[in-house]
């Protein structure tokens, strides 16, 4: 378990210091919920163009 | 205003704004050269006008310039892309002429009383002391006014006229960009605190609201300069402004590796800046891309003319492109992660990257922008390059190229001598300073600063000489 | 004719735009209202407590400052007051300043308060950098306080004929020009006597500073390099 989680190593614990693991993990987090719901939109957009055309 | 074939109040402003920041372009380059100079001869202006005074005359002037020349690009565009003269327009004059003379007020201020005793009068009436928003606090709150102001003017027509995509884009743009302004005007003890909210506006201001504005006056360019279609234009304007704000509001975190704040930044920091280049390359295929196509459909209909309508200014636009993709993208990307970062920042590898960045993403496309005043406040219909413009443009372009690449070697010896093998102390940094590279290299920006000039008054000479010239289509 | 692709659609992408400016705002916001509460300055009573703030509270100028290694964060820390078995401030060791080590929060606080006016007054920013940030045409200040220039073994209490890091480094910056160091001298600001206090106060406190570990290295390496 200590090789695959990381040990707390901020200073302060806060919500964004225990998503941050390890390299990345905390902005990968943050880009992944900036772009996935783009998934949601695109699909509204296409059943409107459907209807449309 | 002799002569002009200018019949809206929007353009005719336009030009005033145009006017003045050209004006401040100069005061900006000549305020670089004493600070140069200093770098080679320390005792230049010595307890007379020095660095500090210099330097701070040099990036004001740099911000504020840039500043007159956006808002006088929105009044240029805005008849042409809402159909309707600019509502409030003589307010907006009378905002022009508050703003003109409070900060002319400011350099004097600056030039001539230069420090104060550490009080808050000194806050509110000679400077701030804040890098890039120096102006003092009197100022602060007539420039918040005026922006305030502009942003009506922006609203108000965007509202009443035809509302296109570019207008949707620069009214939601330049709200934020004027209330951005407000989070850098507080003082406090915690220099934690302070630099974290003056990264608000300078970061926000030059890696967010700043690239979009670019993008939308590019959009603007493509459609009036080489007759783009709207349609594709503004679907890239749209995927530019997802992929700016996507990756420029949280790559402010790679401001704040070092300055107090906790270390989750590091990792925000670095990938959403890194991924800040992306929305510039994609902004320079764009230009070309267009380009090429509308090229390309006159040549399959048999025509062999440019589809140029106006050659310096798109020369400008083109620069521009790839300036932004090359001084913000790649020579931001140089240093932006924080493994970098802990070696790079404040050295003169951020000066290289500060260079080239405003230049490119900027400077450029509003220069561009004063030719397309020129061409339209002398009713020509294709503007043609002149020997000055072809000067002007080279010498500015190979000057701030040369200054990049001298101010990056400099850097290169800062980074190795003074941060990485001597512990950024006072002695390791002038161990630093005096390595033959970095000597050297303060040389050639010097040098590279006086042909950036040189190239300048090619440019004012051109600007006022080139609507007179006859080789063009009128 | 082909149904038209949601990608090249225009809808899509200003709904795109939208969304990800907006979501992206405000998670800064988020953050910054996380960050604000971590970089708040802390109190006397915090340093009491013993209590390890990223930028502690004024009176930290009454205790000896270091900047040491730490194991577990893999990077310098200033460590206030000697350091604890884990190599965190312990906030025993006291340090004279200006000849007291009983500056209360009161006092202190105005000190403080007096360096920042000072540093923003001065135009310290357009030639010196803070926290890595201003300009490049002097020795950055984030922990020039820990500067072994200034310490017993540097040159610059002998210089300023002053026997304590604080007095010289308050004479030096009254009298900048008098003590040039380099061909690239500092200017004489006007700066007062108890102006250069508040200043010196401002950059002990800046040095407390929790920065990540920015400068690496800073002071520990002596001696000349073949830089040349």
């Amino acid at each position: 378990m200590n090789a695959m989680f990381e040990p707390f190593v901020d200073v302060v614990p806060s919500f964004f210091a225990t998503l941050s693991q390890g390299p990345l993990t905390l902005t990968i987090f943050l880009h992944t919920i900036i772009v996935l719901p783009m998934i949601w939109i695109y699909r509204q957009e296409k059943a409107r163009l459907e209807q449309e055309g | 205003m002799a002569n002009s074939y200018l019949n809206s109040e929007s353009k005719k402003l336009a030009t005033w704004y145009f006017t003045v920041a050209a004006t401040l372009f100069g005061a900006q380059l000549l305020f670089g050269l004493v600070a140069a100079i200093q770098y080679v001869v320390p005792s230049f202006l010595f307890e007379i006008l020095d660095f500090s005074v210099a330097r701070m005359l040099h990036i004001n002037a740099l911000v504020v310039w840039m500043v007159f020349a956006m808002f006088g690009a929105v009044y240029w565009l805005l008849p042409d892309e809402t159909g309707i003269e600019t509502v409030g327009i003589g307010f907006g004059k009378l905002l022009f002429w508050i703003f003109t003379a409070a900060i002319t007020v400011v350099v004097l201020v600056y030039i001539f009383v230069q420090v104060g005793s550490a009080d808050e009068m000194s806050i509110w009436f000679i400077h701030e002391g804040r890098e890039y928003i120096e102006a003092p606090r009197w100022a602060d709150l007539g420039i918040t006014v005026v922006a305030l102001g502009f942003v009506a003017n922006l609203f108000m027509t965007g509202m009443k006229g035809n509302r296109s995509g570019i207008v949707t884009v620069l009214m939601a743009d330049m709200i934020a960009f004027a209330g951005l302004y407000l989070t850098g005007m507080f003082f406090t003890d915690n220099i934690s605190v302070d630099q974290f909210w003056w990264w608000w506006v300078i970061h926000l201001w030059v890696e967010a609201t700043w690239e979009v504005y670019v993008g939308a006056l590019a959009a603007y360019g493509l459609i009036t300069m080489i007759g783009a279609h709207r349609k594709v234009v503004e679907m890239w304007l749209w995927i530019e402004v997802s992929m700016l704000f996507g990756s420029g509001i949280l790559g402010m975190g790679h401001h704040y590796f070092w300055i107090g704040t906790p270390e989750y930044w590091w990792e925000i920091g670095a990938l959403f800046s890194a991924l800040e280049p992306l929305p510039l390359v994609a902004m320079f295929i764009h230009v070309l891309y267009d380009w090429g196509k509308t090229q390309g459909e006159e040549h399959a209909k048999g025509q062999n003319r440019s589809v140029i309508t106006n050659k310096p200014a798109f020369t400008w636009f083109v620069i521009n492109a790839f300036g932004n993709f090359l001084g913000a993208g790649i020579w931001g990307f140089f240093h932006t992660l924080p493994q970098v970062n802990l070696y790079t920042h404040g050295t003169q590898f951020t000066s290289a990257h500060g260079h080239l960045a405003f230049f490119g993403a900027y400077a450029t496309i509003l220069i561009g922008m004063m030719y397309i005043a020129v061409q339209g406040k002398n009713g020509i219909k294709v503007l043609n390059h002149t020997k000055s413009s072809i000067w002007a443009t080279s010498m500015i372009v190979g000057g701030v190229l040369g200054m990049t690449v001298a101010l990056t070697i400099a850097g290169y010896v800062q980074v190795l001598v003074s941060r990485a093998q001597m512990g950024a102390t006072w002695s390791g940094y002038f161990d630093g300073q005096a390595g033959t590279w970095f000597a050297q290299g303060m040389d050639w920006r010097l040098i590279m600063g006086f042909v950036t000039f040189t190239g300048f008054l090619f440019l004012i000479k051109d600007l006022l000489s080139i609507g007179k010239a006859t080789h063009h289509a009128r | 004719m082909a149904k038209k692709s949601v990608w090249s659609d225009n809808r899509f992408w200003q709904r795109s735009a939208a969304w990800i400016t907006g979501f992206a705002s405000v998670l800064l916001i988020w953050l910054t209202f996380d960050t604000t509460a971590q970089i708040s300055m802390g109190t006397d009573s915090d340093i009491q407590n013993g209590v390890t703030k990223r930028v502690p509270g004024p009176t930290v100028i009454n205790y000896k400052i270091t900047y040491e290694m730490n194991k577990k964060r893999q990077h310098e820390i200033p460590v206030i007051g000697g350091a604890n078995a884990d190599g965190t401030s312990s906030f025993q060791e006291k340090e004279k300043f200006f000849g007291r080590d009983d500056w209360s929060e009161e006092e202190a606080t105005a000190l403080l308060h007096l360096g920042k006016l000072g540093s923003q007054v001065k135009n310290c920013m357009n030639c010196h950098t803070l926290l890595g940030n201003g300009a490049y045409y002097a020795p950055d200040l984030t922990k020039a306080w820990l500067d072994p220039a200034w310490g017993p073994e540097g040159s610059m209490q002998a210089m300023t004929g002053k026997n304590t890091k604080e007095e010289a480094m308050a004479e030096f910056l009254q009298n900048p020009s008098q003590y040039p160091t380099h061909e690239r001298m500092m200017p004489n600001l006007g700066i007062t006597a108890e102006e250069a206090k508040g200043l010196v106060a401002f950059l002990k406190h800046m040095s407390t500073i929790d920065t990540n570990g920015f400068p690496r290295n800073f002071g520990k390496i002596q001696g000349a390099v073949n830089g040349k």
